[in-house]
């Protein structure tokens, strides 16, 4: 179990944290956040490349704080794979064996193997595509057989087809390696496809932390929505009849978070045009004008004519049929009235009854 | 019209530079007769003090690498306090004249000097000896080593030195394993350019070890007791050992036999 807890670390006026994080052996906590939210000084202070201002880092109930870099077990797999230049695909991830002496381990044909990149072994790593290259850092890192893996956003300079191939390959490996693994990431798709936990990260501080699927369905947090691919419709406020966002009226009753002030969000992919779905009760209702289709992929964006205006990504055999005025509705799981922006570092961390102990956690402080 | 007059500038003005260096060496060249080549070649005290100069500055190059390098590191990895005056320091050999770099040696070196007296007792001395000569030539080709290395070890990816502590290695397994071979190629550059500027030193050597007399110390003296043509004979001797050498240190610092640079197969 790799946990962090109260880690302060700072770079010039930018401040990582206090923040804690506990990641059981086997589960990966995916840390998504925008560029300069301070991922990738997370990491380095957990793999030692950084000394926090205050805080502890243990690994399997050590404290590991203290130690370097070399003797904390930690794997770290770098955005731009750092291969060594100078060596062969095969040197490259025998390094590690090589550095205890085992020269010569079958374990490095088995990685090249596994990996799928035997016939790349004498090849030197300028040669190889980005691809490859994080497939020989990948296997590089396994050598060392670390006690927890740290990945920086390894897939993010990857063209699509082969970050999505790489995505299944990182997935299968991080299943079998039952390691605490923490993968960050500024790509929503990436992070709900590799991650078990989800942990949001803005602006240096941890804004909300829990299993992925539970943080998907019900984020109490701006930041934690926006990135989680939910849209800011309006604030909301009462009125005799009920909760409105501009002229349209919310069923605060369904969207059962407790909050009564905030900004409503919505997931676009859930409005329904033309019609409620029966299995859902809805928590918006409106009759609009179709304002714009965007022809987008794999979804076409409808731009309605409501205030606010609404968008509805829809599928693209479905736009034959919106003319003029349609009607709209949003199911109650698709919307979500947030609070204002709690002070950063203040955060409530909502985590399901029923997760299991051992999972990722997170704490105000 | 214009894309071709920018070109045509460049070489014209680089053409110009050109010219400025090689015109003297033309010169001097051509004021040189085979037979007075030959002369040279078998004047027994050119051939020691152009022996003595390939020598001196073959162990400059190796002291200031050996004692650069680490400095390099330090400036190129570190963030200390007085970082920016460190490298004013290693820099401070370039700024000032090599006659004062002699004087101030004498002051440190010289037989009543700092390190001269107290070390003259254990027999080591460097006023008048081949110590001196390596002293005055370390002293103002250093930071070449220093300057040389620390762009190669800036140009290292830190990631890939991360990479190497993340599986493992302590820091000088990574230095040795890592930074070395892959900076391999500018330090030698730095080496090969502490071998070209400690040949040619004249000035802070004739302060403080005028004998025995290196090739530049030797070719002022024929230049006074014999005159231009002798003096030319012995200073293109001197041209052609210190290009030989030259080309093949740079050989050495553009690859194919350096280490670091060593390439897996593509």
């Amino acid at each position: 179990m790799l946990t962090v807890s109260d880690l302060l670390t700072r770079a010039g006026s930018f401040q990582l944290g206090p923040l804690n994080l506990t990641v059981a052996a086997g589960r990966v906590l995916v840390v998504l956040g925008p560029s300069g939210a301070g991922k990738s000084m997370l990491l380095d202070t957990i793999a030692g490349f950084r000394t926090p201002r205050h805080g502890r880092v243990r690994l399997d109930g050590q404290d590991i704080t203290g130690l370097p870099a070399d003797l904390r077990r930690i794997g770290v797999v770098f955005q731009d794979a750092a291969l060594f230049p100078h060596l062969s695909v095969r040197d490259n991830v025998g390094f590690a064996l090589a550095l205890r002496g085992h020269r010569r381990s079958p374990k490095v044909g088995e990685l090249l193997a596994r990996f799928g990149i035997a016939h790349l072994a004498r090849r030197a790593p300028r040669s190889l595509s980005g691809g490859e290259r994080q497939r020989v850092a990948l296997a590089r890192a396994l050598a060392a057989r670390p006690a927890a893996l740290l990945l920086d956003e390894p897939l993010s300079a990857l063209d699509q087809p082969v970050r999505e191939e790489l995505r299944e390959v990182l997935r299968a490996t991080l299943r079998d390696l039952a390691v605490p693994a923490i993968h960050v990431t500024h790509d929503r798709d990436e992070a709900l496809r590799l991650a078990d936990d989800l942990a949001i990260l803005d602006a240096g501080a941890l804004r909300q932390t829990g299993p992925a699927a539970e943080l998907t369905r019900r984020p109490t947090d701006a930041a934690t929505a926006r990135l989680l691919g939910w849209t800011a419709l309006g604030p909301a406020r009462q009125d005799t009849g009920g909760l409105l966002v501009g002229d349209l009226p919310i069923e605060a009753t369904v969207l059962g978070n407790g909050a009564t002030r905030g900004t409503v969000y919505y997931r676009p992919e859930e409005v329904l045009l033309g019609g409620p779905d029966r299995r859902s009760s809805p928590a918006l209702r409106a009759r609009a004008q179709v304002l714009e289709v965007v022809r987008t992929v794999p979804l076409a964006r409808v731009v309605l004519g409501t205030t606010p205006p609404l968008t509805a990504l829809v599928l693209h055999r479905d736009l034959d049929e919106l003319n003029g005025e349609v009607e709209v509705t949003v199911p109650r799981e698709a919307l979500r009235l947030i609070e204002p922006a709690t002070p950063l570092r203040k955060v409530t961390v909502e985590l399901p009854k029923n997760h299991r102990a051992g999972g990722t956690s997170s704490e105000g402080d | 019209m214009t894309r071709g007059l920018f070109p045509a500038l460049l070489w014209v003005a680089g053409g110009v530079l050109l010219g400025f260096i090689l015109l003297p060496v033309l010169g001097l060249v051509t004021a040189t007769s085979p037979g007075g080549l030959r002369d040279a070649a078998v004047n027994e005290e050119i051939q020691d003090a152009v022996l003595l100069s390939v020598q001196d500055a073959a162990i400059t190059a190796v002291i200031a690498t050996v004692l650069g390098v680490p400095l390099a590191c330090l400036l190129a990895r570190r963030r200390f306090p007085g970082h920016a005056l460190v490298q004013a320091i290693v820099d401070l050999p370039l700024a000032i004249p090599h006659t004062v770099a002699g004087i101030a040696l004498l002051f440190v070196f010289g037989r009543t000097g700092w390190l001269g007296a107290p070390l003259q007792v254990t027999g080591l001395s460097f006023y008048g000896t081949q110590a001196g000569i390596v002293v005055a030539m370390l002293f103002v080709s250093a930071p070449f080593a220093v300057n040389s290395a620390r762009v190669a070890f800036e140009a290292l990816d830190p990631n890939v030195e991360r990479a190497a502590r993340s599986l493992g290695a302590s820091p000088g397994q990574t230095f040795r394993r890592v930074s070395l071979p892959l900076a391999w190629r500018g330090i030698l550059t730095g080496a090969v350019l502490v071998y070209a500027r400690s040949i040619s030193e004249f000035g802070a050597v004739v302060i403080l070890a005028y004998y025995p007399a290196t090739a530049p110390v030797a070719i002022y003296n024929l230049f006074l007791s014999s005159g231009l043509a002798e003096s030319a004979s012995a200073a293109v001797l001197l041209l052609l050992v210190a290009l030989a050498t030259f080309l093949v240190l740079r050989t050495l610092a553009s690859g194919w036999l350096v280490a670091g640079a060593t390439r897996p197969r593509r």
